[in-house]
């Protein structure tokens, strides 16, 4: 079966919500070409094909869901197949804002960016501004990504901004924020210090390739 | 005088009185409005009163409520909470880790639970301070939405896609709790249930599953309820879902997200059936006044021929940072229009 063919069938599988489906579609095609390349050749064009319908709001949230899951069990599978996943961008430092614990999106983010070829330093729920800062400084991350769902978590981002002016790191380490609230109100990121949001987790990859260009463009940390 | 009970029945019967009847989500603006911190607002009966108290002082709603916070109902099945300064609590914890976990344990009795307890006091005790004379609405769960925050948005999505024999197991659980729940508080002195719904829109879970899983089990839920039923957005457009809800039994009214068009959602619903809505609440506490207030105006001026309409803000909670003369401008504007 041709490429073409296969994306067009996994791309139908994810959003008619056929997981089975869609995971005997890569399995299949793995066993001839390896998990390397099926993620290159195959998951990436669907990825990018679901991101732009995700954006443009013709599929349902579940389908997003689902391709995050097929991603990972792929990301899984290669993995027990001792196929290497070349991780050519990053690192990158990414964690729900302190008081924050809806980890969703945040671990979808993570698929995400795991599948385009980043390396992910994820710390979870709950985290302090301080931490968020500290490691990036210390894996020398040019961007950190902090997830919030709800307005009043989201107001905690302010905090990580501020610890990043007060280091002078200001331009250096570029903060990119998503979640729920952001969704609803793009607007918000610049206002609580945001340096770019996206509205899916499909969309994460191409936001931090431009911020972490941006933040290239004004020298390195430390 | 015309009461807000009298105003609020006009519109859901299609017939005016003296001006459109409204209502501003301001569960949460009590406790700002009495300095009370959340963890005690959303624990103690009389912390909620005062604040719907002083939510009568400052702009006089006509339909008051219960306290926006399901998680509040996820904690009477085991999940823990985490409270904050300035917004309702969010769960902390899951009350199962796996859906095994879930319907393997013995589930506690929620009837018995401290938060039952408290709602049942608040909506009794909102009904005898107003004497029937602004309506009371309960705001509770969807069935098919508690799973989310008992399990995990996580779970319930894999059992969803993936495990149609545990959605049955657990649905027939939080339908019980859920009919039991609004019956409750109906008998208690809540006027009519709200419930934001959540996994019946096409744009967050797959229209087979909507279809075959969620409104049935809607449909069943609700035909058990003893009173009229507001359909919420539950946070995203629903116009498009209107002809499907129209079949729910019970149902009332809608109340629309603000990026929903109220006349095209008039036209799907004919005329005659109570829509609410559509200032963005989200909003309030960031926009600049004259916008908000220009938007006030709009919304007025579009449902100005249209006697089963009750402004309404969209979305959960007006935001703890709102000011207060903002509302009480909010509230004047729409008191100033005659009734269509």
């Amino acid at each position: 079966m041709e490429p073409g063919e296969t994306r067009e069938r996994l791309i139908e599988s994810i959003l008619s919500g056929e997981r089975s489906r869609a995971d005997g579609i890569i399995d299949e095609w793995a066993l001839a070409a390896g998990y390397q390349k099926t993620i290159a050749d195959i998951l990436e064009p669907v990825l990018t094909e679901i991101g732009r319908m995700w954006a443009e709001e013709r599929i349902s949230f579940a389908a997003g869901y689902l391709a995050g899951k097929v991603i990972e069990g792929t990301l899984a599978k290669a993995i027990q197949c001792q196929e290497v996943i070349p991780r050519s961008k990053g690192p990158v430092v990414i964690g729900n804002v302190e008081d924050d614990f809806q980890s969703l999106g945040r671990k979808f983010v993570v698929i995400f960016l795991l599948a385009a070829g980043w390396e992910v330093i994820d710390l979870g729920n709950d985290v302090p501004a301080s931490t968020f800062v500290d490691t990036a400084v210390q894996v020398g991350s040019k961007v950190i990504g902090v997830s919030a769902m709800m307005l009043s978590t989201a107001e905690n981002i302010r905090a990580i901004r501020e610890e990043i002016d007060k280091r002078a790191l200001s331009g250096r380490i570029q903060l990119a924020v998503g979640g729920a609230i952001f969704k609803l109100h793009p607007e918000l990121a610049s206002l609580f210090g945001g340096d770019g949001t996206a509205a899916h987790a499909v969309d994460a990859s191409s936001l931090f390739e431009k911020l972490w260009e941006r933040a290239s463009q004004n020298g390195h940390i430390g | 005088m015309v009461t807000s009970v009298e105003r609020t029945v006009a519109a859901l019967t299609g017939k005016c009185h003296d001006r459109p009847p409204y209502t501003l989500t301001l569960s949460l603006y009590g406790a700002r409005l009495i300095d009370c911190h959340p963890a005690i607002y959303y624990r103690e009966p009389d912390s909620y009163i005062g604040g719907q108290r002083a939510v009568m002082e400052l702009c006089s709603p006509d339909v008051l409520f219960t306290p926006f916070s399901l998680p509040l109902e996820a904690e009477m099945f085991g999940s823990e909470l985490i409270f904050f300064r300035n917004a309702p609590p969010t769960v902390h914890k899951y009350c199962a880790s796996s859906i095994e976990e879930f319907l393997r344990k013995k589930l506690p009795d929620t009837k018995s639970h401290p938060n039952w307890l408290y709602f049942e006091k608040v909506v009794s005790s909102l009904a005898s301070e107003y004497k029937n004379a602004v309506p009371i609405c309960a705001i509770l769960a969807a069935p098919v939405d508690l799973p989310a925050i008992l399990l995990g948005l996580e779970r319930w999505m894999d059992a969803l896609i993936c495990d149609s024999r545990a959605v049955k197991d657990i649905l027939e659980t939080t339908c019980r709790h859920f009919t039991g729940f609004a019956n409750d508080l109906l008998s208690h002195g809540a006027s009519f249930i709200a419930v934001p719904m959540v996994f019946s829109n096409p744009s967050f879970l797959f229209k087979k599953q909507i279809d075959e899983v969620v409104l049935p089990i809607l449909s069943h839920a609700f035909s058990q309820i003893k009173g009229p039923i507001v359909v919420h957005h539950g946070g995203s457009p629903i116009n498009g879902l209107l002809s499907s809800y129209l079949t729910l039994p019970n149902v009332a009214a809608f109340a629309l997200d603000s990026r929903d068009s109220i006349s095209q959602a008039r036209d799907i619903v004919g005329p005659g059936r109570l829509l609410m809505g559509n200032l963005s609440g989200l909003s309030l506490a960031k926009a600049k006044e004259e916008d908000i207030l220009g938007e006030v105006d709009a919304i007025l001026e579009d449902r100005k021929d249209d006697p089963s309409f009750l402004f309404a803000t969209s979305h959960a909670d007006v935001p703890w940072d709102t000011r207060p003369d903002l509302i009480r401008l909010i509230a004047q504007r729409i008191r100033r229009e005659p009734c269509p």
